[in-house]
């Protein structure tokens, strides 16, 4: 199989998020042959450049997003008017107010993205669908939109839509900057359209467009789909539009409306569009669910962790010291440590020979002030103590660092404690507490993210900031090491079933073989002479096995009158790999 | 996350017997509900905060989501959203006030070594002269309000394609230096010599309206700063594009005759220093043209200056050759447009002429792209 990677500031990049997941994917499937398609998000990004490439990736195609390539395009009459149409239905559609004289009045939607959730009115899903889809074929057509998109007639396209009555609140509220605003950041955010991907030889000759983020990476995906009908699939193990929210830079309500207006659709009509849409845990499926994803097309594959350096200490349960508590982690607010503290105090009250072990490494200066607090808290609640009278006394609370000659790796701060604690009060996928269960410990978590989720029944779970019941729990635990070992070996033995790397590859090859049984691509393949070519795509085709170079070189003529589909060529040979 | 003191604790609310738990949250919250533009941005929020879905069964909501859109609902909105803080003007940097002094000094110093020297010097200071004043141009259009690619330029940033205008602005510059004295010239007969470099020769030099137009540098950069300032202001402060474009008008036109005036108080003033007179309106009008053809580059519009331009310099020089080509057996009716100018209006009617009809077009164009709304646009985002 050919499988097209689309990543936005990420694989291959060597600063891109998630690199580490699509590099192990794409190792792990080595079977299958994959074109990674690549936007990158900033200058720096591109100058540290990329990972070393898997041989089995057999192009790499990259735009810049952070820069506009000028084209020199201008759209004639024609190619102006279908712009402003597409355009303003797009924006008519951001403005939550009623566009073509097809569209019901929608005046009672609140909000673009508010209505999205539930019984959303379907139309307004299509105007923008079509709407993406006619700019797309304008830009493919005229060679770009660049230009259109940012001049005038664009910004004076969004005013009316803005003016247009049914608009909702903030949209009417634009002024001429925010239009400006606007108007800027939907030529960014519509790049992708621009960019020479869906032709025969880009992403039409992919089986599978495998989007590794939603928003802006799953468009180009979209554009394929409507162009080649490749199908898609897209993953998130963090929901794209969520972050949008938290990361929008501050601006005028109006823009932030419209801007998330957009990524919202963009969102519901890549779930829509896509043949499967996975998710890392319960959390991100929530969101998906709410954004209009059908459940039907919800997978959770669980992110998968290097069981390896884990091995060691989880075949070993024999700890250190069995009265010793362990946390690890970044140091920051969001960890909570004051309570880990307070609880500690607690435990110290019923179990005094105990200790804590603090390890990590503050995260940003707010960490490392964060840090500093907890130092002097818990110098103040616990006084240094010695074995005897001449001995020098140590604090029961320590706080180390990961890489000294004391603990080497992660997995030695977890064999160095009976119990591995954790504190958050906002967490996201718990990594420290997936290791701590391949180091086979028993953990205390707080009930927060995905952290009940990951645990299941293999570890303690109490209610965030309540020093108290952790403190319990805690103490529970010291006090029944049988319980100790069952609970540790449980959690190994679910940690290695869930969050293995091995799973990870493993669902996505199963997603993939689903996907490509379910929806393939079908082309049409034409001799010389344009007339059709009986079983030019083998049977094999559709198994897991390399068979991309067996295929017939074969010219795509234009003929066959009797195709409804556009003819695509034939998959070509391997060429060598571009610029890798 | 800074602020964990600001973190929810619904248990503490109900212990303490609130009868809203909700409202209590909205108050600690406020500032994300009043931002907020839709609820899934409120429940984003929250949950940054650390509130799940467990926490919100405690607000009898089946999960953040619903949760948040309660709060999204109950929030008031009433309050004007405040307008947004003027923009910060562009910086006057001392670089570009500086350089854009430049070739008017280099001009003046060369015009000044002309003068002074004779015979073989003299050639040699003029070339010395011109090559300075080119590079002192250069140096004055790389940076500032006059640049094409300036960090703080407002503007659609144009690529790297640009019409090609530096032969056609250095033609129409080397006309009105000698144009007219050829052109007399050519009407008589002649030339019969090259121009020896004074204003008094057979073909004369005119070098006042080369000097004021190189002083004119400097005006022109400030009108432009002042444009863009103004521009951004305006910007700022309305509400609709036609609100703008309407604003934007009197401020260009303003702009334009301030440069204008300028322009010809640095004419005045340099045929008074060198005792030239006349030549005065044709380098007008190619300050003028030269002016609005830097001003619509500078906001991203290279299309339009570089015909205006190519078509003047077309012009001019079809001026000239025409009067050459009459010479020829059979086509002496070629001159008779250029002659019966000459004879009417003097030997300057011809570039002003051409001059002032390109000032003309550009003004209208002016007013019609730099009115808008994206010329104007904030240039991109800092990579």
């Amino acid at each position: 199989m050919r499988i097209g990677l689309l990543t936005e500031g990420g694989y291959p990049y060597v600063s891109g998020d998630a690199r580490l997941w699509c590099d192990r994917l794409v190792r792990g499937l080595a079977q299958h042959e994959f074109d990674v398609y690549a936007l990158s998000r900033s200058e720096h990004q591109e100058d540290e450049g990329w990972v070393p490439l898997s041989p089995n990736v057999r192009r790499v195609r990259t735009a810049p997003l952070w820069m506009a390539e000028d084209d020199e395009v201008v759209l004639g009459r024609r190619a102006r008017r279908r712009f402003t149409e597409y355009f303003g239905e797009l924006a008519a559609v951001l403005c939550g107010g009623p566009g073509g004289a097809a569209s019901p009045a929608a005046g009672g939607v609140p909000s673009a993205v508010g209505g999205l959730s539930g019984g959303a009115p379907t139309s307004e899903a299509d105007r923008f669908a079509n709407a993406l889809y006619g700019l797309a074929e304008l830009a493919r057509e005229e060679g770009g939109l660049r230009g259109a998109l940012r001049s005038e007639a664009a910004v004076r396209t969004l005013e009316r839509a803005c003016r247009a009555p049914g608009a909702h609140r903030a949209a009417r509220e634009a002024r001429v900057p925010d239009l400006l605003a606007v108007a800027a950041h939907l030529e960014r955010a519509l790049r992708p359209l621009s960019l020479d991907w869906y032709e025969d030889d880009g992403l039409g000759t992919v089986d599978l467009c495998h989007a590794a983020s939603g928003g802006t990476a799953a468009l180009p995906g979209l554009l394929a789909r409507h162009f080649t009908g490749v199908p898609l699939m897209v993953t998130e193990y963090g929901v794209r539009l969520r972050t949008h929210y938290l990361n929008a830079p501050d601006a005028p309500p109006a823009v932030r409306s419209l801007l998330a207006a957009f990524q919202g659709r963009l969102a519901a009509e890549a779930y829509e569009r896509a043949e499967v849409v996975t998710a890392g845990n319960t959390h991100t499926r929530r969101w998906q669910e709410r954004c209009g994803a059908d459940r039907e097309k919800l997978r959770t594959v669980y992110p998968g962790m290097d069981a390896r350096p884990f091995d060691e200490v989880g075949e070993s349960p024999d700890c250190v010291d069995p009265y010793t508590l362990v946390w690890v982690g970044h140091v920051e607010p969001a960890k909570d440590l004051v309570s880990l503290l307070h609880a500690f105090a607690e435990v110290r009250k019923q179990e005094p020979t105990t200790r804590l072990r603090i390890v990590g490494a503050p995260a940003g200066p707010e960490g490392a002030a964060y840090l500093g607090h907890c130092r002097t808290l818990a110098a103040q609640l616990f006084p240094d103590e010695a074995e005897g009278p001449h001995a020098a006394g140590d604090n029961p609370v320590s706080f180390e660092e990961i890489g000294g000659p004391e603990l080497p790796a992660v997995a030695d701060a977890h064999a160095s404690g009976a119990v591995t604690v954790l504190s958050s009060v906002v967490e996201g996928f718990p990594v420290g507490l997936v290791e701590a269960m391949l180091c086979g410990r028993a953990t205390v978590s707080t009930d927060v993210g995905a952290v009940v989720e990951v645990i299941g029944g293999t570890g303690l779970v109490v209610p965030p900031r309540n020093p108290r019941a952790l403190a319990d729990a805690c103490v529970a635990l010291l006090r029944d090491p049988q319980r100790r070992a069952r609970l540790g070996a449980a959690a190994r033995a679910r940690a290695l079933e869930l969050f293995t790397v091995e799973q990870n590859i493993e669902a996505f090859h199963g997603i993939y073989l689903e996907i490509v049984s379910h929806a393939p691509v079908r082309r049409v393949l034409l001799d010389g002479a344009g007339a059709p070519l009986p079983f030019a795509v083998p049977a094999e085709a559709h198994v897991p096995v390399r068979w991309t170079a067996a295929s017939p070189r074969l010219a795509a003529a234009a003929g066959g009158g009797w195709v409804a589909g556009k003819p695509v060529r034939a998959t070509t040979p391997v060429p060598a790999q571009e610029g890798a | 996350m800074s602020d964990l003191g600001e973190l929810d604790r619904p248990g503490s609310t109900s212990r303490r017997g609130a009868a809203d738990p909700v409202k209590a949250l909205m108050h600690r919250h406020r500032d994300l509900c009043e931002r907020a533009v839709d609820p899934l941005e409120i429940a984003a929020g929250l949950e940054a905060h650390g509130i799940t879905d467990r926490t919100a069964a405690r607000f009898r909501h089946r999960d953040v989501f619903s949760l948040a859109e309660e709060m999204y609902a109950r929030v008031s909105r009433d309050g004007d959203t405040p307008l947004p803080a003027p923009p910060a003007p562009p910086r006057v940097r001392a670089d570009w006030a500086l350089s854009t002094l430049l070739p008017g000094a280099l001009c003046a110093a060369a015009v000044t070594a002309v003068h002074l020297t004779h015979g073989q010097p003299r050639l040699l200071a003029a070339a010395a002269g011109a090559l300075a004043v080119a590079l002192g141009l250069r140096a004055a259009l790389r940076r500032g309000p006059l640049s094409r690619t300036d960090t703080d330029r407002p503007g659609p940033r144009p690529g790297a394609s640009s019409g090609r205008t530096t032969p056609w602005t250095l033609w129409l510059v080397l006309y009105t230096l000698l144009g007219d004295g050829l052109l007399r010239n050519a009407l008589a007969g002649g030339p019969d010599t090259l121009p020896t470099g004074t204003p008094d020769g057979p073909w004369p030099l005119t070098a006042a309206p080369v000097l004021a137009l190189a002083l004119a540098c400097a005006p022109a950069a400030w009108t432009a700063h002042l444009l863009t300032a103004r521009a951004r202001r305006k910007l700022a402060s309305s509400r609709g594009l036609e609100d703008f474009a309407a604003a934007m008008r009197p401020l260009l036109l303003g702009t334009f005759a301030l440069f204008l005036g300028a322009l010809a108080a640095l004419l005045a003033l340099c045929g008074a220093v060198l005792g030239e007179s006349g030549a005065s309106a044709q380098a007008l009008a190619l300050g003028a043209l030269l002016f609005l053809a830097r001003l619509l580059t500078t906001h991203g519009f290279t299309y339009a200056p570089a015909v205006v331009l190519t078509a003047t310099a077309m012009a001019e020089a079809v001026g000239l050759a025409s009067v050459f080509a009459s010479r020829l057996p059979g086509l002496g009716f070629l001159a008779t447009p250029v002659e019966t100018l000459v004879t009417t209006w003097g030997a300057g009617s011809v570039p002003t002429l051409a001059c002032g009809a390109a000032a003309l077009a550009l003004l209208v164009h002016t007013t019609r792209k730099l009115t808008r709304a994206s010329a104007h646009a904030p240039s991109e985002p800092a990579r």
